[in-house]
C-alpha cells in the first residue's frame, strides 16, 4: 500500500510540470504586449518600459520561464502586477474561503442526493422516479448564475431572510458566515447534487438486482435494513470516487458562484486576475487549480486502491 | 390644552424637519464598485475604479465643482503668469498628511518629482512631462514653471496627478505606498483585502472640520451588475457604481431607491484608419457617416442611457455648444450615394468593422451593419479580444473599430492625443498640419471664449475629414439607497463622500 502511494505521488510530479509548461506558455502566445494590455488605453512609453523590464518580458521565452520556475520551486510565486503582493499571499488568503465552500457544496449534494437517488432507485419507474430523475436533470441544467440571482432576488432582496453577499471570516461571526454561504452552497451544491443523485440511483438499481441482495430479502429483511445496511455500502463506491473528483470541478464553477455572491475565493481571483490581465496572479491560481486537481484524483485513487484491494494488485510490480 | 398639544406637535415636527436636513455624525457608509481597486497610490495607479477610493483618501491640490469649475483644495489660490507658463500656488495652512508629516510647499517639489522620476515610471509622467522646474518659494506657495503655456494644467491637478502623498511615507515605502496609501484626505487608510473590501476611517486631523461626517466608508467589489443592485436593494449598501441600463426605467420609479444621472464625460463611436486601405479615400468615410442615423442607433441600443453625439464634448463641457459639435447630422442617403460615386465605389465597398466582446458593441455594430448595408456598403463585423484590439490599434492594423474614451474634465483631455500628428491615441493615424496648429494653439488660449473659437474650426475640419464617427455619449448613474444624503453627483462619475451624511 505505501508503495503504490508513493509510486502514485511520484507520478504526480511529471503532470505538474506538464501543466507549468502550458500555463508559461499560453500566457506568452497570447496576442498583444502583455505590458501594454495591462497599462491599458493610456499607457506611457515610459511606464511600458519599466513594467516590460520588471515583468522580464525583454528576455527569451525560455531564460523566463527557468527563473520563474527556479523561484515557483522555492516557494516564490512572483507578486501581482496590480496590487504588489506576493502572490502567494493573497493565494494563502483565498483558499480558506473556497475549501469552506467546496466542504459546504458537498454537504448541500449529500443531504439532497443520496435521499433522493436511493428512493429513485428503490421506487423504480414509479412517479417518484421519474420526478426526482426530472429535478436532477433541472439540476444539471439550470445554469449556475442565473440560480444565483434567483436566490439572491427571493431570499435575500424579497424575503430578507439572508444576506444577499459577502464574506465573512467565521472566527469574526460565525453565524453570519454560516448565512452568507447558504446560498453560494445552494447554488454550487445542486449542480453536483444532481450529478450524484443520477449515479447513486444506477449503481442503486445494479446492487439491489445483485445475489446477495435477492438472497436478503428472501432471508425476509426488512426494507430499510437491507437498503441502509446492505445495498448503499457496496453503490456508495462509484459515487465517493466521483465525488473525490468532483471536489477539483468545484473549483471550475466557484468562478462564476463567487462572483455573483461576492464571495472571495479562488475563483474570485480568477476572474479577477484574467479581466485585469494580471499574469502572475493568473500563473498562480492556475498551478492552484492544477496542484488541488491532481491531489484530488491522487486521493480518490488511495482511497479507492484501499476500498478495492483489487486495484493495486493489478499494477505491474518491480 | 388642545393649543398647547398643537404647539408641541409643531415645534417636534419642525426639530425633525431640521434634524433630517442637517449633517449627522457617525455610521458606515457601504460603497458598492463594478471591480476592486488594486492600487491605492495615485502616481502608480493605471485603473479608473482606483479613483473612487482617492477621492476621499487624498485631497488634491484642486478639484472641479459641479460645473466642471477649478475650485481650490490644498491650494487656496494661484496665479498664472508669463503667457500661462508659471503657476504660482498659495497654499493651506495646518494641513497635516495621515501619518503627521506636514503638508506644504516641500511636500508638492516632493509630489512632482516623484511622478517626473523616470526610474519610478509613474503612468502620470505623460500628464506633469511638460513641467521643467519645481520652486519653493516659502513654506506656503510653491511656483512650477512649464516647458511651453497649457491651459488644461489646472485639470490635469484636478485628478490623480494633483493627489498629494505623504513624501516621508513615499520615501519609506516606496512602490509600497500602492498598499499602505498615506495623504492628507477626510479619510484615512485603515485595510484592504484583496476583491473583499477596503476600510476607510474618519482622519480627525483633517484640515476642514466640517467634513467627514461619516466614521467609515467601506468600500465592496462586485463584478456582477446584478448582484450589486441586488446589495443595494437588500438594504446591505448606500450606493452602487454603474447600473444595467435595463434597470434604468425601473429606478426611476423605485419608491426607496434614488437614482442620480448627468450626463458623463466620455464619448463612443467608431475609428476609422485613414493612412491605407479603403479608407485612404475621404469621399468613402462621408458616405459611411452619412448612411449611419446616430439617433436611431441610440435609440436602439440605449434607449434614454446616453445621447447621440457629433463630437468630443458632451453636455455639460463648455465646449459643447459649438455647433459642429452640437448639432446631429441627420441620416442623408442621397448623400451617401452621392459620395460614393465621388470616392469610385458607386455599387458600394466591403470594410471590417473590429468590436470587442460583449453584448453593447454587437448590438451598435449590427445597427451600423443594417444602416450602411442599405447603400452598399458591406459590414463585416469581427469579434477582437479587448487587449489583442488595443494592439491592432496602436500598430494601425485595422479598417474600422469601435472603441471610445472615458472622458476629462478639461475638453483638451478629450481631444489632443487623439487627433494630433504622432498622438499617443491617435489610433486612425491621422494627420492634419492645419489641425495640428488649432490643438496647440488651444493649449495655450486661456479664455473659455478663444479655446472656443479654436475647437470650432478643428471640429470643422474633422467633420469632414472623418477620422473618427461621434456616435454617442454615454450619461452617468448612481444610484443611492435611502439613507445616504448630501451626495452631490459631479459628470467624472467620481464619489466624493466628505459632506455627505447617513440617516438613522
Amino acid at each position: 500500500m505505501t508503495r503504490y502511494f508513493f509510486r502514485r505521488l511520484l507520478l504526480t510530479i511529471p503532470v505538474l510540470f506538464f501543466v507549468s509548461l502550458i500555463v508559461f506558455s499560453l500566457i506568452a502566445l497570447i496576442p498583444g504586449d502583455p505590458a501594454r494590455i495591462m497599462l491599458g488605453e493610456e499607457a506611457s512609453p515610459e511606464a511600458l518600459a519599466v513594467l516590460r523590464k520588471q515583468m522580464g518580458l525583454d528576455r527569451p521565452l525560455i531564460v523566463r520561464y527557468a527563473i520563474w520556475m527556479g523561484h515557483v520551486l522555492r516557494g516564490d510565486l512572483g507578486r501581482s502586477v496590480r496590487d504588489g503582493r506576493p502572490v502567494l499571499d493573497t493565494l494563502l488568503l483565498k483558499i480558506p474561503v473556497t475549501a469552506e465552500l467546496a466542504v459546504t457544496s458537498l454537504l448541500v449534494a449529500w443531504v439532497i442526493a443520496i435521499p433522493a437517488g436511493v428512493l429513485a432507485a428503490w421506487k423504480r419507474r414509479t412517479v417518484i422516479d421519474y420526478g426526482a430523475t426530472t429535478v436532477a436533470l433541472a439540476g444539471i441544467s439550470i445554469p449556475n448564475f442565473w440560480l444565483g440571482i434567483m436566490l439572491i432576488y427571493l431570499l435575500a432582496v424579497n424575503a430578507r431572510l439572508l444576506p444577499p453577499s459577502g464574506y465573512v471570516e467565521p472566527w469574526v461571526d460565525l453565524g453570519r458566515n454560516l448565512k452568507l454561504m447558504v446560498m453560494p452552497s445552494i447554488v454550487l451544491g445542486t449542480g453536483l447534487a444532481a450529478l450524484v443523485m443520477r449515479l447513486l440511483r444506477s449503481s442503486m438499481i445494479e446492487v439491489l438486482s445483485s445475489d446477495y441482495i435477492r438472497t436478503a430479502r428472501a432471508k425476509g429483511l426488512a426494507d430499510q435494513v437491507l437498503l441502509v445496511r446492505h445495498a448503499m455500502k457496496n453503490a456508495m463506491i462509484p459515487v465517493a470516487t466521483i465525488m473525490g473528483l468532483q471536489l477539483g470541478g468545484l473549483l471550475g464553477g466557484a468562478v462564476i458562484t463567487e462572483s455573483i455572491f461576492a464571495v472571495p475565493g479562488v475563483g474570485r481571483l480568477a476572474i479577477e486576475s484574467i479581466l485585469t490581465r494580471d499574469y502572475p496572479m493568473v500563473q498562480g491560481v492556475v498551478l492552484f487549480a492544477a496542484l488541488a486537481v491532481v491531489l484530488a484524483n491522487l486521493l480518490v485513487d488511495v482511497t479507492y486502491a484501499f476500498l478495492d484491494p483489487r486495484i493495486r494488485l493489478e499494477e505491474p510490480t518491480g | 390644552m388642545k393649543r398647547l398639544l398643537a404647539l408641541v406637535v409643531i415645534a417636534v415636527l419642525a426639530f425633525t424637519a431640521i434634524s433630517t436636513a442637517a449633517p449627522r455624525r457617525g455610521g458606515t457608509l457601504r460603497v458598492g464598485l463594478n471591480a476592486d481597486p488594486p492600487n491605492m497610490d495615485p502616481h502608480q495607479s493605471t485603473a479608473a475604479v482606483d479613483r473612487q477610493v482617492f477621492q476621499n483618501l487624498y485631497d488634491k491640490l484642486v478639484d472641479i465643482n459641479e460645473n466642471l469649475e477649478i475650485v481650490p483644495m490644498l491650494a487656496t489660490s494661484w496665479t498664472i503668469t508669463e503667457g500661462g507658463r508659471v503657476y504660482t500656488f498659495k497654499l493651506r495652512p495646518n494641513v497635516v498628511f495621515h501619518d503627521g508629516t506636514p503638508f506644504n510647499a516641500e511636500a508638492v517639489k516632493a509630489n512632482f518629482d516623484r511622478m517626473l522620476d523616470r526610474s519610478f515610471g509613474s503612468p502620470r509622467f505623460s500628464e506633469v512631462n511638460l513641467v521643467t522646474k519645481v520652486e519653493v518659494v516659502d513654506p506656503l506657495t510653491v511656483r512650477i514653471t512649464l516647458e511651453k503655456p497649457y491651459s488644461p494644467f489646472l485639470a490635469v491637478l484636478s485628478d490623480r496627478a494633483g493627489m498629494m502623498v505623504s513624501p516621508a511615507a513615499a520615501q519609506r515605502l516606496g512602490k509600497g505606498l500602492a498598499r499602505e496609501p498615506v495623504g492628507t484626505g477626510p479619510y484615512r487608510f485603515v485595510e484592504k483585502r484583496p476583491q473583499e473590501r477596503i476600510v476607510l476611517e474618519r482622519f480627525d486631523r483633517h484640515w476642514d472640520r466640517g467634513a467627514g461626517n461619516v466614521q467609515q466608508i467601506v468600500y465592496r467589489p462586485f463584478t456582477d451588475e446584478n448582484a450589486r443592485l441586488a446589495n443595494l436593494r437588500a438594504g446591505e449598501l448606500d450606493i452602487i457604481d454603474q447600473v444595467a441600463p435595463a434597470e434604468i426605467p425601473k429606478l426611476k420609479t423605485d419608491p426607496v431607491l434614488r437614482l442620480f444621472a448627468r450626463s458623463g464625460l466620455g464619448w463612443q463611436g467608431m475609428w476609422i484608419q485613414v493612412q491605407s486601405g479603403i479608407f485612404s479615400n475621404k469621399a468613402l468615410r462621408q458616405a459611411l457617416n452619412a448612411a449611419i442615423d446616430r439617433r436611431t442607433l441610440v435609440q436602439v441600443v440605449f434607449g434614454e442611457t446616453a445621447d447621440p453625439a457629433n463630437g468630443p464634448f458632451p453636455p455639460g463641457m463648455f465646449t459643447y455648444s459649438i455647433p459642429a459639435n452640437s448639432r446631429i447630422p441627420e441620416r442623408n442617403l442621397d448623400l451617401a450615394r452621392q459620395k460614393l460615386r465621388e470616392g469610385g465605389q458607386p455599387n458600394g465597398f466591403a470594410f471590417t468593422l473590429k468590436v470587442t466582446p460583449g453584448r453593447v458593441p454587437q448590438q451598435v455594430a449590427q445597427v451600423i451593419q443594417s444602416m450602411a448595408g442599405e447603400v452598399g456598403i458591406r459590414v463585416n463585423i469581427e469579434i477582437v479580444e479587448f487587449g489583442a484590439l488595443l494592439s491592432q490599434l496602436d500598430a494601425h492594423r485595422f479598417e474600422a473599430s469601435l472603441l471610445g474614451w472615458s472622458g476629462r474634465p478639461d475638453p483638451d483631455g478629450n481631444i489632443y492625443g487623439f487627433f494630433v500628428t504622432g498622438g499617443g491615441l491617435n489610433n486612425s493615424a491621422y494627420s492634419n498640419p492645419r489641425v495640428d496648429a488649432l490643438l496647440d494653439a488651444a493649449r495655450i488660449l486661456t479664455t473659455p471664449d478663444q479655446r472656443r473659437r479654436a475647437y470650432t474650426e478643428v471640429m470643422n475640419v474633422l467633420n469632414d475629414d472623418l477620422p473618427y464617427l461621434f456616435l454617442w455619449w454615454p450619461k452617468e448613474y448612481k444610484v443611492l439607497g435611502p439613507k445616504l444624503q448630501g451626495f452631490v453627483h459631479i459628470s467624472d462619475g467620481m464619489m466624493r463622500f466628505r459632506n455627505v451624511w447617513l440617516n438613522p
